[in-house]
């Protein structure tokens, strides 16, 4: 088994290697690929192909794999500590919670005046991570509780409709906003890696790999809780604090991809049952890796084919995303014996 | 080994206490069976001797130290618990499963050693849980599924094995293999194996000792002819339409059937 997590591993990181080189070199503008290594390296003359690979492509292509990554791990997390196939951050609302913190407080500094936008302006990286995080901790806490009385498909069902819920209401508080002359997240309410500046990398990685190492921590018990919650505790498990630890790692990984790129869908549904097939295991350590480096190439995929060179920039992410992502869900849904026993 | 001293159980609410006064013990090898009928309390009193539940009074005492006191990872090693609740696990192959008996002995990682691998292929081979070792845990039958939570309870090397109601979907071959084996288990590894059983016959048959719960907060302990001759069984079973015959040792229908 081990075998099989690190050729797996090794295959992913290499596709993923390659298309991220791909990616680099194709847009408005195609660059040879030796111009593209040349900019990554430094040995390239032409400012014009360092600017395009260094400060447009790069920024987006980086992004795209650390937010996919991370949506990938909490997805493991969180089909794990809610034993539903089905939960993601994006099914569950959870990402649609911290769209409408970031919403709120967007509009609360809007109407508080230009001392408050110009504040949040200042702080954007870490203010509007702030706001998203508290979004994302008061829906995952809601699903939490109501993940106990519910079974899988009812409680995904209702994580979607809390989903559009939250998304209405980001609407109408940011239309609010922007009539009081806050910055509007135009084109936000899609997902998207191009917006992601490279300063804001940093606050989109820093929170990422805080939470991939809490992730790491509970991977152990949290296979235990695979068992169920008395068994896991009759195996020395603390299943409470256990709970909120990877509680506390989901809303680490999911807020910063959240306020940076938007409600990225199903990437977190499908990069766990894609490590699971490729690890022939559950176990949550080894799936780890997998998921993340399943979700940063299924991330980038999805980026790669909106920004090939078509004639008209028509696509986003998340119709790229559900073509691809629904699916694989409704193959879930229907041949999922874990599933099967909860309808 | 196993001691418990002034023993309540129950719980803070409504429901209140269950069992109180229980002082009772148990020595290494023992294969002790509980009996009573359904709500007599025996779930409730299995829990508390696991540490899954806290006592309402008293203490359990294993080797010496409490139960409920003891650090979890600690208790873990101790003590291996099997359960009628089912639970569905995405995913879990059953060696997976059976692998995750050893977590209370491995580092944060959770890699196997040879010794953790030693005791995982001692249970396998105990339950004779071989042949689907590869399946899915849930897409193997209900007696398969309990075979592989106390192969499961085995690898976990405890000092005392709790198991609840374990053999109420199996049919009576299997139950009698798996009765068997947790018997030979105790006897071979000097552990006190509780089993709670709704199946009279075999455990009057294989225990060293019964627990027998009377349904109305009383319980008697002693040897299964013992209990059979004092009419403890009877009081604690009888209804209008059966009694225990202890010169027969099993039920008998007093009215007439048709």
């Amino acid at each position: 088994m081990a075998a099989r997590v690190s050729t797996s591993g090794a295959a992913l990181l290499a596709s993923l290697g390659a298309l991220s080189l791909l990616t680099l070199t194709y847009g408005q503008i195609a660059l040879p690929l030796a111009d593209t290594v040349g900019a990554l390296t430094g040995t390239q003359s032409s400012d014009l192909a360092r600017q395009i690979v260094l400060e447009i492509r790069l920024p987006r292509v980086a992004a795209a794999i650390v937010a996919g990554a991370a949506l990938g791990m909490a997805g493991v997390l969180m089909q794990a500590l809610f034993r539903n196939p089905v939960a993601d951050a994006w099914s569950l609302g959870l990402l649609a919670g911290g769209q409408l913190g970031v919403a709120l407080t967007v509009t609360a500094a809007a109407f508080a005046g230009p001392a408050a936008v110009s504040f949040l302006t200042f702080f954007e990286g870490p203010s509007i991570t702030l706001a998203a995080a508290t979004g994302v901790a008061i829906a995952a806490l809601a699903m939490l509780a109501l993940g106990r009385r519910v079974g899988a498909i009812t409680l995904l069902v209702i994580g979607l409709m809390l989903g559009f819920t939250s998304q209405g209401l980001t609407s109408v508080l940011l239309h609010f906003a922007a009539r009081a002359g806050g910055r509007v997240y135009g084109g936000w309410r899609d997902a998207s890696f191009a917006g992601v500046a490279p300063s804001a990398l940093a606050w989109l990685s820093l929170p990422i790999l805080i939470g991939a190492c809490v992730a790491v921590a509970t991977a152990k018990p949290l296979s235990s809780l695979l068992l169920g919650e008395t068994y896991a505790r009759s195996l020395g498990v603390k299943v409470t604090s256990l709970r909120y630890a990877v509680l506390a790692a989901t809303v680490l990984l999911v807020a910063p991809v959240v306020a940076f790129c938007g409600p990225v869908s199903f990437v977190g549904l499908i990069a766990p049952h894609f490590a699971r097939a490729l690890a022939g295991t559950a176990r949550i350590l080894p799936l780890l890796p997998l998921a993340a480096l399943g979700g940063a190439l299924l991330a980038l995929a999805g980026d790669a084919i909106v920004h090939a060179p078509w004639e008209q920039h028509f696509l986003h992410l998340n119709a790229i995303l559900a073509i691809v992502g629904a699916p694989v869900v409704i193959l879930i849904l229907i041949f999922s014996p874990a599933v099967r026993q909860w309808r | 080994m196993l001691d418990l001293r002034s023993l309540a159980v129950g719980y803070r609410n409504t429901r209140g206490t269950v069992l109180s006064g229980i002082d009772l013990a148990a020595a290494p090898g023992d294969f002790i069976c509980i009996l009573g009928r359904n709500g007599s309390g025996k779930s409730t009193l299995m829990r508390t001797i696991a540490g899954l539940q806290t006592s309402l009074d008293g203490v359990v005492l294993l080797d010496g130290e409490g139960v409920a006191s003891m650090r979890p990872a600690t208790r873990a090693r101790r003590i291996a618990v099997v359960l009628t609740e089912r639970q569905f696990n995405p995913g879990l192959r059953v060696e997976d499963v059976i692998a995750l008996a050893r977590q209370p002995f491995t580092s944060w990682r959770g890699g196997l050693t040879d010794d953790d691998r030693a005791a995982i292929a001692d249970a396998v081979a105990a339950t004779g849980v071989e042949p689907f070792l590869r399946r899915f845990f849930t897409d193997v039958s209900d007696g398969e599924r309990q075979r592989v939570m106390i192969a499961r309870a085995v690898a976990q090397t405890p000092r005392l094995l709790v198991l609840d109601e374990i053999t109420a979907f199996l049919d009576l071959p299997s139950r009698m293999e798996i009765m068997a084996l947790l018997r030979s288990q105790a006897k071979q590894k000097r552990q006190v194996v509780l089993l709670s059983s709704h199946d009279l016959d075999l455990s009057l048959q294989l225990a060293d000792s019964v627990w027998l719960l009377d349904g109305a907060g009383g319980f008697s302990v002693g040897t299964p002819e013992a209990l059979s001759e004092s009419g403890s069984i009877g009081r604690a079973f009888d209804t209008e339409a059966i009694r225990f015959s202890p010169s027969q040792g099993r039920f008998e229908i007093t009215t007439s059937v048709p």
